[in-house]
């Protein structure tokens, strides 16, 4: 079975906490600072059983408003981008434990079901809370490429929405830092980031993005301290 | 043209209907947009409006290709080390508004290696890398970022990803290059509209455009436009003027659902549904009981939406 007992208790609990999130929000505009720490909560939920070794989706959540400010967003686009980096990867918790712990690189029909997270994490979200918006779609498209070679639409280019642009960059950009279970960190240098980030430009990430991450002072800056 | 078309959304809103077992697209924006659908177990028809855009999907979408071969790799992917005689390139007019120096030399040299590839296969796989490397040097020059990667390099990437695109891929896919005047209507199940809009030429198109020229060895990108704009010219739609839609009804006569796509923004959900979905409603009528539109939101501050019109 897909979804074990456990799963399906932490579901509720975020389904609950995200709700509670938007209500306020629609209730009590001034109090974002709740909303915030609420959506934190979550996120640090799904970080911690997803076994990363830092605050994943607060990173990119704060690299991504960084990134999307450069990038000409307004206010309500920001308030979107941030809950859907903040909730981008909920949809792998109803994925088999065993896929999101092993410690290989997955390939074939394991690599495909980890790939519906994606789906899984829209649909949930959008069968559960009304009046998300644009987050479910932000969460579907998280792994798009600019090239049309991601996942799960295949979309290219402008196709894909700046926010959901600004997300896939500033989720790879904490990924190649990050430790997972089947492999070490990527990069250790932030030179080295860079540079593979220069080197993905026109493929995985958009150019544009890509010289406004360039031009922001210190394209660092955003890590939790 | 922008248009996220979402398969998995499509064959959800659509299994609420029937059991799809065949789909066909008249018409396709992108290769790439058919991933998914492909992977499927039913039959895919495509039709491609343009030789190189059949070519394009039949390196990328019909898994009995293969790869491209480590030997030829190794045989026509060398680095030109020395600027090759810009004077003999037919792509010299290209220089610095489309690519620069270096780039022209590698496409004028991955032409000739093209020419040299025996297998036709192989050929098309490594047509449509350069496809791909252009669309990738076009995007770094638009957004004014330098490309790091070296051409060569670039293109083992690409060939790389080409590989790991096709995997696992069975072959259950038609298709055809039939002008849409000819093009006739299949037994499908369902059949899909992505719908083109009159008024647009976007990256995707010239890049197209582009390819093609460079395909057919000329610098000259009128006459592909032209034929591009010829190809499409009835299936085209206006938001502004009245449209007949007969291509759309004559080419889903035979399907069970007939699915219309198309991304918005900058104009409000209502005024797509009075001035598209209800004539398209009137169309439609005497083949059709039913329809049903469904509409996804993207980023409502530039109303961006996406939308999916049902007919059954």
């Amino acid at each position: 079975m897909l979804i074990t007992l456990f799963n399906a208790v932490l579901i509720l609990l975020i389904t609950w906490l995200a709700y509670l999130y938007f209500d306020l929000r629609e209730k009590a505009m001034p109090a974002r600072e709740r909303y915030s720490q609420l959506l934190g909560g979550v996120s640090s939920i799904v970080d911690r059983l997803e076994g990363y070794d830092k605050a994943h989706s607060s990173e990119i959540a704060g690299l991504s408003l960084i990134l999307g400010r450069a990038s000409g967003m307004n206010d309500e686009q920001l308030q979107s981008l941030n809950a859907a980096a903040m909730l981008h990867d909920v949809g792998e918790l109803l994925l088999p434990r065993s896929i999101m712990k092993s410690n290989k690189r997955l390939e074939g029909d394991d690599l495909e079901l980890l790939r519906t997270h994606t789906l899984l994490g829209e649909l949930h979200l959008k069968s559960q809370i009304d009046g998300l918006d644009e987050v479910p779609s932000l969460i579907r498209w998280h792994h798009e490429r600019w090239d049309g070679l991601g996942y799960p639409d295949n979309l290219k280019g402008e196709e894909i929405p700046l926010a959901a642009r600004v997300l896939a960059l500033a989720d790879a950009i904490s990924a190649m830092n990050a430790q997972r279970s089947y492999r070490s960190r990527q990069f250790v240098r932030t030179d080295d980031i860079v540079a593979e980030v220069k080197r993905l430009s026109g493929m995985q990430f958009d150019p544009q993005l890509v010289k406004n991450w360039l031009a922001i002072g210190n394209p660092f800056e955003y890590k939790p301290k | 043209m922008t248009l996220r078309l979402q398969s998995s959304w499509l064959l959800e809103a659509v299994s609420e209907v029937a059991t799809v077992d065949s789909v066909f697209f008249p018409i396709i924006h992108r290769f790439s947009a058919l991933n998914w659908l492909s992977r499927r177990e039913f039959s895919l028809s495509v039709n491609a409006v343009t030789a190189s855009q059949a070519m394009i999907l039949r390196a990328w979408l019909d898994g009995r290709n293969g790869p491209f071969s480590d030997k030829n790799l190794q045989k026509f992917n060398q680095q030109i080390k020395n600027p090759l005689d810009l004077s003999m390139n037919p792509f010299r007019a290209w220089k610095d508004r489309w690519f620069d120096r270096q780039q022209l030399d590698y496409l004028f040299y991955w032409r000739e290696a093209a020419f040299e590839i025996e297998d036709e296969k192989q050929r098309e796989i490594f047509w449509s890398a350069v496809y791909q490397i252009m669309s990738c040097w076009l995007s770094n020059r638009a957004g004014d970022m330098q490309t790091v990667c070296q051409p060569d390099e670039i293109m083992g990437l690409m060939l790389n990803r080409h590989g790991e695109f096709i995997r696992g891929r069975e072959a259950k896919i038609e298709i055809t290059n039939s002008s849409l005047d000819e093009l006739e209507a299949r037994n499908a199940c369902l059949t899909v509209f992505p719908l083109v809009f009159a008024d647009e030429e976007s990256s995707e198109t010239t890049l197209q455009i582009i390819f093609d020229a460079w395909q057919n060895g000329h610098d000259d990108l009128e006459l592909p436009r032209r034929e591009l704009r010829v190809q499409l010219r009835r299936y085209q739609i206006s938001i502004e003027r009245p449209n007949d839609y007969h291509i759309f009804t004559k080419l889903s006569s035979n399907s069970q659902i007939a699915a219309i796509a198309w991304s918005g923004a900058d104009l409000p959900p209502t005024l797509y549904e009075q001035e598209l979905v209800k004539p398209m409603q009137k169309a439609f009528e005497k083949r059709y009981t039913q329809s049903r539109l469904l509409m996804k939101a993207v980023d409502r501050s530039s109303d961006s939406y996406d939308y999916l019109l049902l007919f059954y």
